[in-house]
């Protein structure tokens, strides 16, 4: 006999409390797989031993040296230290600023990285200075007191997930997802900040494919790369010949140049003016005046600096650019201003290596120049100070 | 929307929701809206063409029924006739005309139409001709309801790549639907995650390689180089299909439908007769029930059986894909299974599981997916003549991918040894959340996600 089809769906169903009882506990089973999971990705990848075991070269690896070398550095120097954060463009060597500590009263020192923005330097900051206490500037480095809208957005910028994966607590999470513009970049921040392994797939991969050979480079990495980033010498490359026709944008590279240069100059140099939206002004707003917040009541200034623009200067008048958050955050009590003017003298042809960033003889004269504005700006150094006679990384 | 994302994991859980939340009398039309808006979502245009398998397969179904013996076989006749139509032209209609036109001395493309492969169609043209088939043989009775019909030709959880389900076998759960157990459910959560991890943390990791080296196999010379190719392929195309049916199974059960087993760890055979007992059981099922029986199995001598084993082999290689090379795979198999039928008849015992026989099957079985990957015949002979006559080169499996074989085997041997996801589902709820978690894990460390790779079945 043909089943009732539909007496089927209509007919009783089992007893409802064992049907919830069943649902309850797929719930509970669910719940203590994630709760396990978080806990196992925790122990490996935040408080384990793979931190430790990160690539040297990649983001997240660079991320650690330069926060390990940092916190080494502030037992070492002493009380005048003056950590200067910036992108590949705050390029200067700080050996050179050094040089000029018996005069300034300050050292600086690099805690920023190539392709990092403010988000990610406040979460160096956070744990490179705990106390918000530990040194007496600090030093954030942009392109444009102005803001101008680029059409990159350093809000989409997922790279953070990546330089800052192992430093980001639960209470992060809400913040960070939302702080990035679209729901793509949202899903993929809130999967890697909860979950790191995720951030680390391509490294735990490569490391898993020769383990010792990237445990004896790790060794190699601890013990050289605060020497190695010391003794950095850059390029002596220069764009001389460069000249660009802002009418037309037109471009006339330097003799023999570069794919890599021609590319950075057409790219950032040369861009054209993307449409203004806002979106680098409520970057800036956010993240700049995170850290600003965490200096308020601190001995600690933050300095805004404008890095030389480049080997050619791009006028102002080919973007109405409609905010200027630094300029807007001078008026708090910590914040402190560059000379706008201080680098100009840098931003010529043969002082840059490509569209972006400065060559050796530019670095070495921007290392003295940012000392003397930094000592400029605050003042003398603390009474107690006294050179240190030798420098630790000169013996 | 593939298995494998996040879209569909909400669409999951908003019909689960709803399915629950609703009344038992509207979950069904629940099911059946949900099914049409999941395929909707590959492609719409060809849900008219759904709709016409479904009502002609139903109405063909009841009139079989009703009908005397000669009028019954008229129906058959139409309603199968109705289906290899459209299967056939769709899916072979251009494999056709190009080799017509190369009879011809044309170019391929002489009689070439633009025809898009509609999803499914070989999963769903199977399914509604063994219901007409059972219904024929009076082995089950023609559904009433269209709405239980469409169902069970659209249900989503196995519409695009299967598992074959008999009409008996769906209509047993449409039609005295009971709730799930808390086992059910509890099992149904565990393969939907080990059917992930398969898909995102093995097959599509072992893509990479297998897409490399067939991307350009005259880059990659030598034999150990064409070796690990076809090896990431054979990882590849087993984690993929195995991937989607525990999904797919895992996911039915959520909902209190039970859907046969379809893979029983196939590399671990030790004869490919015991291969084709492991790998895509629901088609091998099919093929066996409608096709290799028909033809008179083995009841007509040896010479018949023989045949049969082929032809029916053949055709199951013709119906992964119109192309020589699927052909020529499904005769390779239907060799090898004939060739071990002939060994068979002077052996005392049946082949026993031993390391030596385990390995042969299964660099047998690598063999074969040669042809089931290549582009075409010159490719699987590039390949073929790399991998048996050049004995230098590289492999391409970095060492993680080796270890990540040989978790897999570890984890096959044991399961086949000791049936241990039986065994966990006994376990406390804690061991079984911490075994999830490990799994969790695994597709957090190794699944590819930058890109959601599509499954291989699905082109079928």
């Amino acid at each position: 006999m043909q089943p009732d089809s539909s007496s089927a769906f209509d007919s009783p169903a089992a007893p409802t409390g064992s049907g919830l009882r069943a649902f309850r506990e797929a719930a509970l089973l669910l719940i203590l797989a994630l709760a396990a999971l978080l806990v196992l990705d925790g122990l490996v990848f935040r408080i384990g031993p793979y931190k430790k075991l990160l690539e040297p070269d990649s983001t997240a690896g660079q991320f650690e040296l330069v926060l390990r070398r940092e916190q080494e550095a502030q037992r070492e120097y002493g009380d005048n230290l003056v950590a200067t954060f910036g992108d590949s463009r705050m390029s200067y060597y700080p050996r050179e600023a050094a040089k000029v500590e018996p005069q300034t009263g300050y050292y600086l020192r690099q805690a920023g990285l190539a392709g990092t923005n403010a988000r990610v330097w406040y979460y160096m900051l956070r744990d490179l200075d705990p106390t918000a206490s530990r040194y007496r500037a600090i030093v954030l480095a942009v392109n444009d007191f102005d803001d101008e809208d680029q059409a990159y957005q350093d809000a989409d910028d997922l790279r953070v997930v990546h330089y800052a994966a192992a430093h980001l607590r639960l209470s992060d999470i809400p913040e960070l997802v939302l702080s990035f513009p679209s729901w793509t970049s949202r899903w993929e921040a809130l999967r890697s900040a909860l979950l790191k392994g995720y951030a680390y797939q391509a490294d735990i991969q490569e490391f898993l494919d020769n383990p010792p050979k990237r445990r004896a480079y790790v060794q190699l990495a601890n013990g050289g790369y605060p020497h190695w980033t010391w003794d950095f010498v850059d390029s002596t490359k220069t764009l001389e010949g460069l000249a660009i026709d802002w009418s037309t944008f037109k471009v006339t590279f330097p003799p023999n140049a570069t794919p890599d240069q021609i590319d950075t100059i057409t790219n950032f140099l040369a861009r054209r003016p993307a449409p203004q939206t806002g979106a680098m002004a409520a970057f800036r707003r956010h993240w700049m005046g995170k850290i600003i917040d965490r200096y308020r009541n601190s001995r600690t200034k933050v300095i805004f600096i404008r890095l030389p623009r480049g080997a050619v200067v791009r006028p102002d008048n080919l973007v109405k650019k409609q905010s200027a958050t630094i300029r807007d955050f001078a008026r708090l009590p910590n914040v402190l201003l560059a000379n706008e003017h201080a680098f100009e003298e840098l931003e010529h042809p043969e002082l840059f290596k490509d569209g972006l960033h400065m060559n050796d003889k530019g670095n070495t004269r921007f290392s003295v120049l940012l000392s003397q504005e930094v000592a400029r700006l605050l003042g003398p150094p603390a009474p107690n100070w006294q050179a240190l006679p030798d420098h630790p990384r000169d013996k | 929307m593939l298995f494998n994302t996040v879209q569909f994991f909400l669409f999951l859980a908003a019909v689960l929701v709803l399915f629950y939340a609703s009344p038992r009398g509207f979950r069904k039309y629940i099911l059946l809206v949900a099914s049409y808006v999941f395929y909707g979502t590959w492609n719409w245009h060809f849900i008219p063409l759904l709709l016409t398998l479904t009502v002609v397969d139903y109405t063909a179904g009841r009139l079989i029924e009703k009908s005397d013996p000669r009028r019954r076989k008229l129906f058959l006749i139409l309603s199968l006739g109705v289906n290899l139509g459209f299967l056939g032209f769709f899916k072979y209609y251009n494999f056709l005309a190009s080799n017509v036109s190369l009879l011809a001395g044309k170019p391929s493309t002489w009689l070439a139409l633009n025809v898009i492969l509609p999803l499914g169609i070989s999963f769903h043209t199977f399914q509604s001709m063994s219901y007409i088939v059972d219904v024929y043989r009076g082995e089950q009775e023609a559904i009433l309801d269209p709405v239980d019909y469409a169902l069970f030709i659209c249900f989503f959880p196995q519409l695009v790549a299967g598992p074959i389900v008999r009409a008996r076998e769906f209509f047993k759960d449409l039609l005295h639907w009971q709730p799930p157990t808390a086992d059910d459910i509890s099992r149904g959560i565990f393969q939907m995650t080990i059917g992930l991890a398969k898909k995102m943390a093995f097959a599509d990791q072992f893509a990479k390689i297998a897409n490399l080296y067939f991307g350009n196999v005259a880059a990659h010379p030598g034999g150990a180089a064409a070796w690990s190719g076809v090896f990431s392929f054979g990882m590849q195309i087993y984690f993929d299909f195995a991937g989607y049916t525990d999904m797919a199974i895992g996911m039915a059960k959520l909902l209190g439908f039970h859907f046969p087993e379809n893979f029983r760890r196939p590399y671990l055979a030790c004869s490919i007769t015991d291969f084709w007992h492991r790998w895509h059981m629901s088609l091998s099922r099919w093929l066996r029930d409608y096709l290799y029986i028909p033809l008179g199995g083995n009841r007509h001598g040896r010479v018949s059986t023989y045949r049969n084993l082929m032809l029916t082999m053949l055709l199951g290689g013709l119906w992964h894909g119109a192309s020589w090379n699927f052909v020529i795979w499904g005769g390779y198999h239907g060799a090898l299974l004939a060739i071990e039928r002939l060994i068979g008849r002077f052996r005392r015992q049946p082949v026993r599981w031993t390391v030596a026989s385990w390995l042969f099957t299964f660099a047998l079985a690598l063999v074969g997916w040669v042809f089931f990957r290549a582009e075409d015949l010159h490719q699987s002979r590039q390949v073929l003549s790399q991998m048996f006559g050049n004995w230098h080169g590289h492999t391409l499996l970095t060492r993680w991918h080796t270890g990540l074989a040989l978790l897999a085997l570890a984890v096959a041997a044991i399961e086949e040894k000791f049936d241990w996801f039986e065994h966990l589902m006994t376990w406390p709820l804690a061991v079984r959340a911490v075994t999830l978690a490990l799994i969790f894990f695994v597709i957090e460390v190794f699944g590819v996600t930058d890109v959601a790779i599509p499954f291989v079945y699905f082109q079928f």
